[in-house]
């Protein structure tokens, strides 16, 4: 340990951290107006010491922790430390500049002071669902780019920074309202922080903090010492709505002793939103081993350490600006396929099979006909995830990167003029094996009274989710507008009142042999109409009889 | 017992029945004199009705000595619902839904158990998919109809799921809080086709929006129905057979009790009946004792639940999840983690010391029972610290070593590099962390300021841990009951009989709302007139309390508001939306003048009072409190960093008046309190021990 404090109050005051950014969590989720946060909860919270190190995350998106990674550089680096007063709040949401991975990502930091000084930052980010209907060749068309500036100087609101944003912004009131909940949740971070000093000592409290990182350092490097030593690679294929060609990614990772190096390879930027940005990418990278090496180890800097990544710039897994990046949550998802595919020989055990692979994602905008209000709703629809080692995967849930929660028809009807007509498992969509890779979902939605514009766009329409040690593909993603609507370009199209879009996401791969799988249990999904008698009889090797006798 | 008052004609005993997983704990309280007694036998799992029973005999025979007695009042509480759950052991149940949503039971709210775990799994569906049925129809969210009842279909349904053996039918359809028409009729057809079922739908159990929640709720409804209608169809004649012929209560999670009649027809509302119990026990004890603003600690072996209490009043958890089942069902919010006496201490890959969630339980218990198991506990680092008898534990009744306790803590001593005192004491810091923080939860996270609370400290080990907890929050003041291992078992002699209705209804806090308001409060007045009449509850008894769910236009997360007794709508609806600023400022620090305010979901908390066991005052003591003093013991003290000679108060023969200050040790039968030094104790005229902590 680098420090002296001892291990028990390191626990104490980790314990403290983490019960802060929960509870900034929460009042970002409850004080806030857009659907996507306050039912959806795309959103995180994050205190960093005042060099801009990581000291925890609340455990809501972790591709966020990549989002507001490098955020207090980005401050700093326009803003010395010495200028900055207690009760100035930054704001920023650039990919390049902003310590953001995508625009509609809004960061939010405020310094936390004590005895006069900078100790640390309270962070938050809230996904705002805006900034739609729009083009995606480069990063201006993505929407408005915000480098970190002051929103509040010395705890006066800084007006006419506001009425640029919101006047940039397709649904100002929600947007306004969003900053206010980021605003109390920063709010909390501080003066729950202060309080923490104020008990323990401003030292102790910095202490403990960088003992912990140092803890998390030692778990990870005893997690990353449980891998097997040698080179892995994998490629995988990548394909979109938004491209009209296939790309192939590919990895090459080496584990020595406790540390990881680990190189990508990946075509040249592209003009769609499907560039990943740096900091996207060590998220991305970060998420992944740390599902192998420890799930519970704490979300902080110290996990960093001993993983090394590189990527040649300018490709799409680490591109330079102005390449454009709204959806490059359906990059990263390939990216932790990548990993994981490539550590599955060393630990087949703890890997799983490729999940949906996709952050299958709707955006329907328009002028709501009950408010004449312009109203946007943006809805990312989970999918199978992997089949394990030992078991099924699970079926229909956000996997990876992202975690967002679905909005209840409850709460999506009476707000938008938009009909969920129908959501649902798909059958057949799990990858046959000894163990079932998990169901794909179906929502559809229909316009109702208004012309309605649509983005709707997935990975893994071409390419499957793979299977591992014999298992099969899981089902593919597809989308299907009812006759009338116009082919959509890069994704984009219109419905008109009536007319509809069935999102139909990817199932997951599965895990070894499906005529090793349990007879009970091809039985037990025929009867319940998770597969059908055909996969039954052709994959499963069902015979007529069983088939014929199943309930 | 001394100090008696209130005498009632009748030599009638109020009977209170706590039913754990190990043991039954029977509370039998005089009503003429007060006094308060304890029969413990051990649970019968397969048939608990039994051990009830024989408890129960068993007890009032004790406590009669030869007389004979009456029951006046009878209260339940029960795992059983809770235990099903867990095991997993509930009827075959049915699902008859809204067309394209049956699967909606298992996609939930899309979001995975846990967020890097690969291997984690989320909560088994209650419901398999092919006894799913959808049958055509829709509401949309103003009630209009755009696709009637498919009657054919369910009548289909019905005949279907009674060929499959189901014993349970749950019935859930969008926007049945809005218009109950379609699940009402479902019921009619569902009871025409298949009488014998369990018939529960939604609009019943949780008329709410977020179809998820509320179809989770009726499900789990469904899926315990048969087995409480079964439960209870054995207790009753049992009850009977056992001389007890007033109306037997049963609590539920909202800290009240209801009917047996009531609990089967929704037996969701029990699954958090022990805790809850628990709450209202430390509630009256408080109460009692002079303190309306409580944060309750229930430290056990495995586990600690803490609630919050302001003015008198427990607050209702906005959101429930039990055991992976999201539920919308009234319950108080108490917050559990896995810390008690029994909670495993380890050093983790990254040399950091944990304490919990692994528990050594009752058997093999910590190290220091000698019973096998190798593992330090929290109650091993309390015995080696010497704040637990070293000796013997339970009043003498059970021997300890605390040599086997040292040898473990030694162990993860030489792994942290510590010395083996410092490694107990940072056991207790650890678990006292892990507590602080369920307890910021339930406080801080709602804006209420532990500061400004009062500890009350129950359960086997709350009261040694206490001191502790009170000061790592700067909590003043502890107030540790008389017999802090049997609150739960008082706590049902005290509960009153307590049902809560809500309806959702979305409406602007605007004058053109006030007479759906009221006329939303008047339906829901009329379901608890019905209620109190069925439960024969005196008008002199009943209580209304009305509530709004209140929230800015566009927010979806609501703040219970108080529904202001006002007859003049404009003051009435200036009472409302000022009560909404004040919660949200308290809350978020802000408030949004120029946003429109929108009241959601009202309700209606109808609370019956029933003759309650009164706690009992107690004349000074006439001892000085040195007679209560019986020995000395070294205890190791973190603020010494070393042994510090305490004294050792007798519980059983401190007094109203008494008064002594730390550090110092109480013990009695079933707990030990820790006092540190500068806090200071007096014994009250209920004998609760109040512990002024920044004394």
């Amino acid at each position: 340990m680098t420090t002296s404090v001892d291990p028990i109050t390191v626990e104490v005051i980790g314990n403290a951290l983490s019960s802060i950014v929960e509870e900034m969590g929460e009042t970002l989720v409850r004080a806030a107006y857009s659907t996507n946060v306050k039912e959806r909860r795309d959103s995180s919270t994050c205190l960093f010491d005042v060099g801009g190190r990581t000291l925890c995350q609340a455990m809501h998106i972790p591709m966020h922790l990549g989002s507001l990674m490098g955020v207090v550089e980005h401050v700093t680096a326009r803003h010395p430390l010495a200028e900055i007063r207690a009760g100035d709040v930054f704001i920023g949401n650039d990919a390049y500049t902003g310590g953001g991975t995508h625009l509609p990502d809004i960061v939010m930091i405020e310094p936390i002071f004590v005895d006069g000084a900078v100790v640390a930052w309270a962070s938050n980010i809230a996904h705002h669902a805006d900034f739609v209907d729009r083009g995606h060749a480069h990063i201006y068309q993505e929407g408005l780019r915000i480098p970190p500036v002051r929103l509040y100087r010395e705890g006066q609101i800084q007006q006419d920074v506001l009425d640029l944003i919101l006047l940039n912004c397709q649904v100002p009131r929600e947007r306004l309202n969003d900053l206010r909940a980021q605003m109390a949740a920063n709010r909390q971070g501080v003066q729950r922080f202060q309080s923490l000093c104020r008990k323990h000592g401003v030292a102790l409290v910095l202490a403990a903090s960088e003992a912990l990182l140092d803890y998390t350092e030692r778990l990870t490097r005893a997690g990353i010492a449980t891998i097997p030593p040698g080179t892995y690679e994998f490629e995988d294929r990548f394909d979109t709505d938004e491209i009209p060609d296939e790309k192939i990614f590919r990895t090459r990772i080496e584990v020595k002793g406790d540390e990881m190096f680990l190189h990508f390879e990946s075509p040249p930027q592209v003009r769609a939103g499907l560039n990943l940005v740096w900091t996207g990418l060590l998220a991305t990278v970060y998420y992944a081993l740390k599902t192998l090496v420890g799930p519970d180890i704490p979300a902080n800097a110290g996990l960093f350490r001993p993983i090394h990544v590189s990527a040649p710039s300018g490709t799409m897994l680490n591109c330079v600006a102005p390449a454009a990046v709204n959806s490059r949550t359906q990059t990263c998802q390939r990216v932790v396929d990548l990993i994981h595919g490539a550590l599955a020989p060393a630990i087949p055990e703890r890997i799983i099979a490729a999940c949906n692979g996709a952050c299958v994602s709707s955006t329907f905008s328009g002028v709501n006909p009950r408010t004449g209000q312009f109203y946007v709703y943006l809805e990312t629809i989970g999918g199978g995830s992997g089949a394990r080692a030992t078991k099924d995967g699970l079926d229909g849930v956000h996997v990876h990167i992202t975690n967002t929660s679905n909005l209840p028809v409850e709460a999506l009807e009476p707000e938008y003029p938009l009909v969920v007509e129908r959501y649902a498992l798909v059958d057949d969509s799990g990858g046959p094996g000894k163990w079932r890779g998990g169901l794909g979902l179906v929502r559809q939605i229909r316009a109702e009274d208004h012309d309605c514009h649509a983005f709707v766009h997935a990975a893994r329409r071409r390419s499957a989710p793979w299977g591992l040690f014999g298992g099969g593909e899981g089902g593919r993603s597809r989308i299907e507008y009812s006759p009338g609507v116009a082919p959509p370009v890069r994704a984009q199209t219109f419905l008109a009142s009536g007319q509809s879009v069935a999102i139909i996401t990817p199932g997951a791969g599965g895990y070894g042999d499906p005529r090793a799988r349990d007879r009970a249990l091809v039985r037990r999904d025929l009867a319940e109409g998770v597969i059908s008698s055909e996969v039954a009889r052709q994959i499963y090797g069902l015979t007529e009889v069983e088939i014929a006798s199943a309930p | 017992m001394t100090g008696v008052q209130k005498s009632k004609p009748d030599p009638a005993w109020r009977v209170g029945v706590d039913s754990g997983g190990t043991f039954t704990d029977v509370c039998l309280v005089d009503e003429a004199s007060g006094a308060i007694r304890v029969w413990k036998v051990p649970s019968t799992p397969d048939d608990p009705s039994l051990a009830i029973a024989g408890g129960v005999i068993e007890g009032l025979r004790a406590a009669a000595r030869g007389t004979t007695v009456s029951v006046s009042y009878f209260g339940h509480g029960t795992t059983v619902a809770t235990n099903t759950l867990i095991q997993h052991r509930g009827a075959l149940t049915g699902l008859i839904t809204t067309a394209g949503f049956r699967d909606l039971a298992e996609i939930g709210r899309q979001r995975r158990p846990h967020l890097y775990d690969l291997q984690a799994d989320k909560a088994p569906v209650l419901v398999p998919r092919s006894l799913r049925l959808e049958v055509n129809e829709r509401l949309r969210h103003d009630g209009r109809v755009e696709q009637p009842l498919d009657e054919t279909q369910v009548r289909a349904a019905a005949r279907r799921l009674k060929a499959a053996g189901a014993r349970a039918i749950a019935v859930c359809f969008l926007y049945s809080y809005v218009d109950s028409g379609h699940e009402r009729r479902v019921r009619r057809i569902v009871e025409e086709e298949f009488p014998e079922a369990f018939v529960t739908c939604s609009h019943e159990v949780a008329p709410e929006f977020r179809e998820y929640e509320r179809l989770s709720t009726v499900l789990v409804n469904a899926y315990l129905g048969p087995v409480m209608a079964g439960y209870l169809a054995g207790l009753g004649p049992r009850l009977a057979a056992a001389g007890i012929d007033v109306t037997p209560h049963i609590t539920q999670s909202n800290g009240g009790v209801m009917s047996f009649e009531a609990a089967r027809a929704q037996p969701v509302r029990t699954v958090l009946s022990g805790p809850a119990t628990g709450v209202v026990g430390a509630l009256e004890v408080g109460r009692a004792a002079g303190f309306s603003d409580l944060i309750t600690f229930d430290m056990g072996g495995t586990s600690t639940d803490v609630s919050l209490i302001e003015g008198g009043r427990p607050k209702l958890a906005g959101e429930l999840e039990v055991h992976g089942y999201p539920l919308k069902t009234p319950a108080l919010d108490i917050h559990t983690v896995g810390a008690g006496g029994g909670s495993i201490a380890y050093v983790d890959a990254g040399g950091l010391l944990k304490v919990g969630p692994r528990s050594a339980g009752a058997a093999p218990g910590p190290v220091c029972y000698g019973l096998g198991n190798e593992e330090a506990t929290v109650t091993d680092a309390n015995v080696v610290l010497g704040t637990l008898n070293p000796r013997h534990l339970l009043g003498g009744r059970m021997a300890i070593d605390r040599g086997r306790a040292v040898a473990a803590i030694t162990g993860l001593a030489e792994r942290l590099g510590l010395d083996v005192m410092a490694t107990a004491q940072g056991i207790i810091s650890v678990v006292t962390a892990n507590m602080a923080k369920a307890i910021r939860v339930i406080s801080v996270q709602r804006g209420h300021d532990p500061r400004e609370y009062t500890l009350v400290a129950f359960g086997g080990a709350g009261p040694l841990h206490a001191a502790r907890l009170a000061r790592e929050l700067e909590i003043p003041r502890v107030l540790v009951p008389r017999y802090p291992g049997i609150l739960c078992a008082l706590g049902l002699l005290l509960s009153d009989l307590k049902t809560n209705y809500a309806q959702t209804r979305l409406m602007p806090a605007a004058p053109e709302s006030l007479p759906r308001m009221l006329e939303t409060f008047d339906e829901l007045e009329r379901r608890a007139i019905a209620w109190f009449e069925r439960e024969e509850i005196a008008p002199a008894a009943r209580t209304l309390r009305r509530t709004v769910d209140m929230r800015y236009a566009g927010q979806n997360y609501e703040l219970p508001v108080a529904f202001p007794d006002e007859p003049n709508g404009a003051a009435l609806l200036k009472a409302l939306t000022a009560g909404f600023e004040r919660a949200h400022e308290q809350l978020y620090g802000y408030i949004a003048e120029e946003e429109p305010i929108q009241a959601i979901t009202f309700r209606l908390e109808a609370v019956g009072a029933v003759r309650r066991a009164e706690l009992t005052t107690h004349s000074p003591a006439t001892t000085e409190v040195a007679a209560a003093r019986i020995g000395e013991r070294d205890v190791w003290l973190v603020e010494t960093r070393g042994f510090v000679s305490c004294p050792v108060y007798d519980r059983e023969r401190l007094g109203p008046g008494h008064r002594f200050t730390g550090p110092a040790v109480v013990e009695q039968m079933d707990a030990t309190t820790l006092l540190l030094t500068g806090q200071a104790a007096v014994v009250d005229a209920f004998l609760n021990l109040i512990v002024e902590v920044n004394a």
